[in-house]
């Protein structure tokens, strides 16, 4: 009997389970309608528990999920192993927070550009800023002039 | 005669069809490309479709559909690398007939396959689709309940490798629905004091974020195959053979019509879809053929199999969506969100409701596959060109496009903080190894349950009546067995009591609730099951007391 991925997940759901169980509690109960607005929600938390619990002793018993090699060394090696998603986390992340400033054309601009930088080098720049200028700009000018949809202007930018 | 026309003009107007020609062009692009897959496709085109007029968005959106089942086959014949979990076992004899100097007939063969695949179920769901439909008619809100549900576990059951792990997918999809506001009476849920979350997540963004961005981040995962491309190929000279694959598919029609059928009902189970009925199409067409010496080795009934099952997995996929308003797969699933986020609810009644929406749906099939013919030669040219780029750039690229698309469905930066957050869970759990496909469905159809559950209690508070009325004990009973399945699958071959009692049990117990639903038919189909499986059940127990 060993932890694995799959004991932590499981228990990490057990968790969950509980903490939405008793968030549940908060819901208000109104003294009308026939099904009160938080049975439905209690229902699923109690089968999505149970199953938990079957998952966790079925981690238990037959450990499926094999960590990938190079996760298991050291740190450094853990985020090499994970370099990209992170990147795209990180990146994403920065983009939607300076997004109400620079706006959806820049923004998005920008965006491309960085992330292409990240995952594929700083060699092919002149490549990733002609990608990030054509694929934003044309699909902004799609949605704008096109599709008719308004795309948020930047506070900053005013574009 | 009136609808039909009001539909063939809906579907025939020239902003539809140039929608639908580069429909069919971004579908089978998208599914040549391995990695990005056609409910990718297929939810990244929603946002589109959300300024159109119904009959429009949807035309569009089953022309992307039906561009990306025959897209796969290119890359699998070419590359023999199949595009799409939907054409796997095309690349069986696919990509070795191409290698011995016959690329052009092995891709004749395929779209020709493929086309004649999409007329079939076409044509079955015409037909199916308003039967089924009236069957549907006498579901009462408990039926309903369970029919959900039946949907969840058989999607679980298929979908992965853990039972355990599919249905805690779906009941996570359906808790994801509850977030917000409750529809009946407006009582925030798990809104923890946030606005953005007494708003609830828009279920779209939900979508692109667990389907496209997570897929994204997977294929992006492994540095070194991120800057590389698919292929270093320059040019592939090929010109399509249409006259000798037409010939061939002739000379094997029932080959056609046998891979046809399986996939349009594969197609209609829930869950099961066109990476089950390509493989399942493959193996028949194997076992039927006299001589099979030629299978692997570049058949061309090894081509026709699967791509004509592939193709008709859609048909049946639409069949319970038109007519119950029940998704049969993932990319069903994103249709039926596509009509929802028109405000039109599929259910029994809306082939009758919406007659001329539900018409242009079946004209919008049969053009698409006319028009998929015609652009897999042009398309070609533009795949060669897409292999090439890297994978770095085509996902930067589409995740950027996904970013704009999830803002324009409401015009709000919110959305795309729940398409990034979804994308973290959606990669997340495809790490650990959960499926994807019921939490799809629990978002989908979380809010049809509990609308359910709240008209059947509120009609009768006896929860008993869930599991007494003909038709919900019917789903109730083949969801059980669906959640054994897995098992069984498993045990086939041991001999264990599973193994040789689960058929006969299934046939025994689904007969009780036919004979209930009364009526001569029902009647004879249930005494006939009951016979069988009784039979069955005797013969099996005899033979093991000997």
């Amino acid at each position: 009997m060993s932890f694995n991925r799959d004991t932590i997940a499981a228990l990490c759901l057990m968790l969950a389970s509980g903490g939405l169980m008793l968030a549940s509690l908060e819901i208000r109960e109104p003294d009308y309608g026939v099904l009160s607005p938080a049975t439905w929600p209690r229902l699923i938390i109690v089968i999505l528990g149970l199953l938990s619990v079957i998952y966790f002793i079925q981690s238990l018993r037959f450990p499926a999920v094999k960590t990938p090699d190079a996760e298991r060394q050291t740190l450094p090696a853990f985020f090499s192993y994970w370099r990209n998603v992170f990147y795209v986390f990180i990146i994403f992340g920065l983009y939607l927070l300076v997004l109400p400033y620079l706006g959806m054309l820049i923004g998005n601009m920008l965006f491309s550009l960085v992330l292409l930088t990240a995952l594929g080098g700083w060699r092919p720049i002149i490549l990733h800023a002609c990608v990030a200028l054509m694929a934003s700009g044309g699909m902004w000018l799609l949605f704008t002039y096109v599709l008719d949809v308004f795309l948020p202007r930047g506070s900053l930018t005013g574009l | 005669m009136e609808i039909f026309a009001e539909a063939l003009l809906n579907i025939f107007d020239p902003a539809t069809l140039i929608f639908m020609i580069t429909g069919v062009g971004a579908g089978l692009l998208a599914g040549s490309i391995p990695g990005f897959t056609i409910a990718m496709a297929i939810v990244l085109t929603l946002p589109f479709t959300f300024t159109m007029p119904p009959a429009q968005g949807l035309a569009t959106m089953i022309a992307v559909l039906v561009g990306g089942l025959s897209g796969g086959l290119m890359s699998g014949i070419l590359t023999g690398i199949p595009g799409t979990p939907s054409s796997v076992a095309t690349t069986f004899d696919g990509f070795p007939m191409a290698r011995r100097g016959e690329p052009g007939l092995a891709l004749g063969i395929g779209v020709w396959s493929s086309f004649c695949g999409g007329i079939i179920s076409a044509i079955l769901l015409v037909l199916f689709a308003p039967q089924l439909a009236t069957v549907g008619l006498e579901f009462q809100p408990w039926d309903f309940f369970m029919l959900v549900m039946f949907a969840l576990t058989v999607t679980a059951s298929l979908a992965g490798e853990n039972l355990v792990k599919g249905l805690i997918a779906g009941a996570a999809g359906l808790l994801i629905r509850t977030v917000g506001e409750d529809d009946a009476v407006g009582v925030g849920r798990f809104d923890f004091g946030s606005d953005y979350l007494l708003t609830g997540f828009d279920f779209i963004a939900v979508l692109i974020g667990l389907f496209a961005f997570s897929q994204l981040l997977s294929d992006l995962r492994d540095p070194m195959a991120a800057r590389k491309a698919l292929s270093d190929q320059k040019r592939i000279k090929v010109k399509i053979e249409h006259r000798r694959a037409i010939a061939i598919l002739l000379k094997n029609w029932v080959v056609v019509i046998r891979s046809a059928l399986i996939g349009m009902f594969t197609g209609i189970l829930p869950g099961a879809g066109g990476s089950i009925a390509n493989i399942l199409a493959y193996d028949q067409a194997k076992k039927a053929a006299k001589d099979d010496s030629e299978f692997g080795k570049g058949d061309p009934r090894g081509i026709i199999a699967p791509e004509a099952s592939n193709n008709a997995v859609e048909g049946g996929a639409l069949t319970p969506l038109m007519a119950l308003g029940i998704p049969g797969d993932i990319t069903a699933a994103i249709m039926l969100g596509a009509l929802l986020m028109h405000d039109i609810v599929p259910g029994p009644t809306f082939i009758n409701d919406e007659p001329v929406l539900a018409t242009s749906i079946y004209i919008a099939f049969f053009t698409a596959s006319f028009i998929m013919i015609g652009m897999q030669s042009v398309v070609l040219r533009a795949f060669v060109l897409v292999t090439r780029i890297k994978t770095y750039v085509l996902a930067t690229v589409i995740l950027t496009f996904a970013t704009i698309g999830v803002f324009a469905l409401h015009n709000s930066a919110e959305d795309i903080w729940t398409l990034f957050f979804f994308g973290i869970l959606g990669f997340a759990m495809r790490q650990f190894g959960f499926p994807l496909a019921p939490m799809i469905l629990g978002v989908v159809l979380g809010d049809i349950a509990e609308l359910n559950l709240a008209r059947a209690l509120a009609i009768d508070p006896d929860p008993i009546l869930f599991f007494v009325r003909p038709w919900s004990l019917f789903f109730a009973i083949i969801a059980v067995f669906s959640m054994v399945f897995p098992i069984y699958q498993k045990q086939r071959d041991s001999g264990s009591w599973l193994a040789r009692f689960y058929s006969p049990l299934m046939l025994v117990a689904v007969s009780l609730p036919l004979f209930m639903m009364g009526g001569a038919f029902r009647t004879s189909l249930a005494a006939i099951a009951l016979a069988l499986g009784g039979f069955v059940l005797a013969r099996r127990a005899n033979r093991r007391a000997v």
